[in-house]
């Protein structure tokens, strides 16, 4: 059993794999705020972890979240077919929104603003600290015969 | 001694042994190491109190020592960013908590953490709330191709309607991906979304012999909701997500 640290489908299935070397996102994700705490009593304290301070969550109910799902629905486009497994979900879009179809497709194309920026945004604050991230690989302790 | 400490990695089984070349946090990587007390251990290594730590390169060296470790061995995180006077502290760390160490060692014995994380696909995910909600469809329409400014009130009531959605659609996946690999692992937790487009977010606790069952599970979950969401599947990791009945107050 190895670290999996291949991202992207494997054999062509449905699910995709990452481990460790995903991306920076998933590392800040899954260790920070984590883990035991240790007793005041024996910790001289903690060093400066500038990352800490990053909130890697979006607080979901806000007039920025709403403004976003509203630009989404800019961006979604009427013509292509509902696909696959979809079918049943997507079922028919209303009349109201079939009616604006027409002549929006140079604004549906415009709209370039990327949601789900978690990853960019991380990147960018933490910019000037990234250059030795060398993503190097490496052993892990072994346990000792017994 | 004073202007270097030991940054504490995680809490192990005493016949752990850390490889020659495992590297720990700090520019360059610092040597890890071991501190035993007992049948219980600490990966360690030595950091200067000066050196700002929480570059990307020292959360995935914390993170790669921690899930190689999880591989062969149970192992405790231990909060990133802990740093302790010396080998001293560490001893007593490991004594003043041992029993609770010992136990919870035990538990993630053979055990591993793996995180599924899903993202709606916007399109998909759009198109279905809309067809199930005729008024923010009809919303939808008012404001599609207008200027923020001339239609914010509106976009921000569409927006409020898919969001409120968005969430019951998020927690539905959710308690049906916990069902659906609940016969394969002993233990799950519900994360937080970590962005609005969030479909699942779940840690398990698995046992190494039913790791395949359990991803081939996992694969059926995805397979149904191909086209809808993009899952990916974190691991194996240390039990990140499960070590926080086991903290210690301050």
């Amino acid at each position: 059993m190895s670290v999996a640290a291949n991202a992207g489908p494997a054999d062509g299935g449905a699910l995709e794999r990452g481990g460790a070397t995903s991306g920076l996102a998933d590392v800040v994700e899954t260790v920070l705020d984590k883990g035991v705490v240790i007793d005041a009593q024996v910790t001289v304290g903690v060093v400066g972890i500038p990352l800490v301070e990053i909130n890697a969550r979006v607080v979901v109910s806000s007039i920025e979240t709403y403004l976003k799902f509203a630009e989404m629905t800019d961006r979604l486009d009427l013509s292509a077919d509902a696909e696959g497994g979809l079918a049943g979900l997507v079922g028919e879009v209303t009349g109201a929104a079939r009616e604006v179809t027409a002549g929006l497709g140079d604004t549906v194309g415009g709209a370039t603003r990327q949601v789900g920026g978690t990853a960019r945004e991380l990147g960018r604050t933490t910019g000037d600290v990234v250059d030795d991230a060398t993503g190097a690989v490496r052993d892990r302790p072994r346990r000792r015969e017994r | 001694m004073a202007d270097n400490g030991l940054f504490v990695y995680g809490i192990v089984p005493s016949d752990v042994e850390p490889t020659s070349d495992a590297e720990g946090v700090g520019d360059p990587p610092a040597e890890v190491t071991v501190v035993r007390r007992g049948d219980l251990a600490a990966l360690v290594s030595e950091v200067g109190l000066g050196e700002p730590l929480g570059r990307p390169a020292d959360l995935t060296a914390y993170q790669e020592l921690l899930d190689g470790t999880a591989a062969v061995a149970p192992v405790l995180p231990v909060r990133f960013g802990t740093v302790v006077t010396g080998p001293d502290a560490v001893a007593d760390l490991l004594d003043a908590h041992h029993d609770r160490f010992a136990e919870a060692l035990d538990e993630y014995e053979g055990r591993l953490q793996y995180t599924l994380h899903g993202r709606f696909d916007e399109q998909a995910l759009i198109r279905a709330v809309l067809a199930d909600n005729p008024a923010a469809a009809e919303l939808a329409g008012q404001v599609r191709g207008r200027p923020e400014q001339a239609s914010r009130e509106q976009r921000i009531r569409l927006g409020e309607i898919i969001s409120q959605a968005v969430e019951l659609r998020r927690e539905t996946e959710n308690r049906e991906l916990v069902d659906a690999l609940a016969g394969t692992s002993v233990a799950n937790a519900v994360r937080p979304p970590s962005s609005e487009l969030d479909s699942v977010h779940v840690a398990f606790l698995v046992d190494g012999d039913r790791e395949d069952e359990f991803v081939d599970a996992a694969e059926e979950f995805a397979r149904q909701r191909i086209g809808l969401m993009r899952l990916r599947l974190l691991g194996p990791l240390a039990p990140y997500d499960f070590v926080s009945a086991h903290q210690l107050a301050g």
